[in-house]
């Protein structure tokens, strides 16, 4: 019996042994659990995160040239709070003529896309009365978003210009 | 008098939601509360069979809804503590025979008579969870050490936050194995209340007692040498306002855990 109990110690100190080398079930249990509720916590799929990550790049690469395929965004836990993680990349930045190019065809395209909704509200201002009300709430939202960044665009064109002259 | 309207609910299936409430509930009336126990899991109801009641039904909720009966002709009295009521579900209808407005009605009238009001709550996170929380203003999340339980957990956490009525929830950690938490195959007490940050209420071990005491129709607590039954006991106590400790698992209970101990403790020595 002393023998079998010294058998067991020696065996047990072994399996602890490996253990220790690997991750606990538990532990793995953990991790997927915490990754996946910081996903169901936020409403954001895969899908999403994938046309957050599209969009983010169309937007920095108006300013520096990174590499696209290499720049990730992720969740992550930070104390009690998520954060949500960029990692850019950076090739080189631009010069000042490559961004102002870049921000003149952006104003050109909104100035286009404006245009085409302000006719199409037009259109719908005379297909029904009762629909007005909602129009004009979505209008507002749309602008509230757009403004901040009509605000660092305008910011940057007279930095730019003042830099150039 | 203006009893505490609490629902008990998960998410998912099996975890333990019935069982918890029969214990609980059983628990409170043998301290000397009334209590009533609601079972809103229309369609498939359970509440009855753990009590043992089942052969005593003559009206459910939704005949109280449809007026063929009155609320009080309803309640069915457990067999052993004249404290402790049921309002059992219909089997044969579906979750849409009751509405939120007429449950929360329910709950109002009985909040007169009674200390305690226990919602059981149908699994998911549809309507008929809609409709159980509706007349609530507490909850008790119930959830096991399993990654599928604690997300189920954490969506209806989720739900509940966003609903102005409940005031106070708290999580109950059911069907938990020390050994398995000791030798790292299972995520423990601290890993589960940390990942959903919510207050603990009751820390409640596997317990095959649960088993044989669901096949006599009699909760555990009724059973005071049991582990769980104690463990739900203390749920109890707290709901009160007891400040109880909870129980040390860790220790080996049983003749053969515990000659065991003593024998590998004589081994040590010898050494």
């Amino acid at each position: 019996m002393i023998l079998q109990n010294f058998y067991n110690k020696i065996i047990g100190f072994f399996r602890q042994a490996e253990t220790e080398q690997q991750e606990s079930s538990k532990d793995t249990a953990r991790n997927r659990l915490k990754v996946v509720l910081m996903q169901d916590r936020t409403n954001l799929t895969p899908e999403l995160m994938e046309r957050m990550r599209k969009e983010m790049v169309e937007l920095l690469s108006k300013y520096v040239e990174m590499d696209k395929e290499a720049l990730e965004l992720d969740l992550e836990q930070d104390g009690e709070q998520v954060a949500l993680m960029l990692s850019i990349p950076v090739i080189r930045a631009k010069d000042e003529e490559e961004i102002k190019a870049a921000l003149e065809e952006e104003d050109k395209k909104k100035a286009a896309l404006e245009k085409a909704s302000e006719e199409a509200d037009e259109e719908s201002e005379e297909e029904s009365d009762d629909e007005v009300d909602d129009d004009i709430d979505e209008d507002e939202s749309e602008e509230e978003i757009e403004e901040p960044e009509d605000e660092t665009l305008k910011e940057d064109d007279e930095t730019s210009e003042d830099e150039t002259k | 008098m203006s009893g505490r309207v609490i629902v008990i609910t998960s998410g998912k299936g099996g975890v333990g939601k019935t069982t918890t409430n029969a214990n609980i509930g059983t628990a409170l009336a043998r301290m000397g509360k009334k209590v009533v126990m609601i079972d809103t899991d229309l369609g498939l109801r359970n509440l009855d069979l753990l009590l043992g009641l089942e052969n005593r039904i003559v009206y459910t909720i939704v005949d109280v809804v449809e007026e063929r009966c009155k609320l009080k002709q309803a309640l069915v009295k457990d067999k052993k503590n004249p404290n402790l009521c049921l309002l059992a579900a219909a089997q044969t209808r579906d979750k849409s025979a009751v509405t939120q407005e007429q449950l929360k009605e329910i709950c109002e009238k009985l909040q007169k008579d009674f200390d305690f009001i226990l919602v059981d709550c149908p699994a998911g996170i549809e309507q008929g969870f809609q409709n159980a929380v509706a007349g609530a203003s507490e909850a008790i999340v119930v959830t096991t050490p399993e990654m599928s339980a604690v997300r189920d957990a954490d969506r209806i956490i989720g739900l509940l936050e966003a609903k102005e009525e409940i005031k106070s929830y708290k999580l109950l950690l059911n069907r938990v194995r020390p050994n398995l938490i000791k030798s790292n195959d299972m995520m423990s007490v601290d890993d589960v209340v940390e990942i959903l940050s919510a207050e603990l209420i009751g820390i409640i071990p596997e317990d095959t007692g649960i088993i044989t005491s669901t096949n006599k129709g009699e909760p555990i607590v009724n059973d005071e040498k049991s582990l769980a039954g104690q463990a739900y006991n203390n749920v109890a106590r707290r709901i009160i306002g007891e400040d109880v400790p909870f129980l040390n698992l860790d220790e080996p209970k049983g003749v053969v855990a515990k000659v065991k101990k003593f024998f590998s403790g004589l081994m040590g020595k010898e050494k």
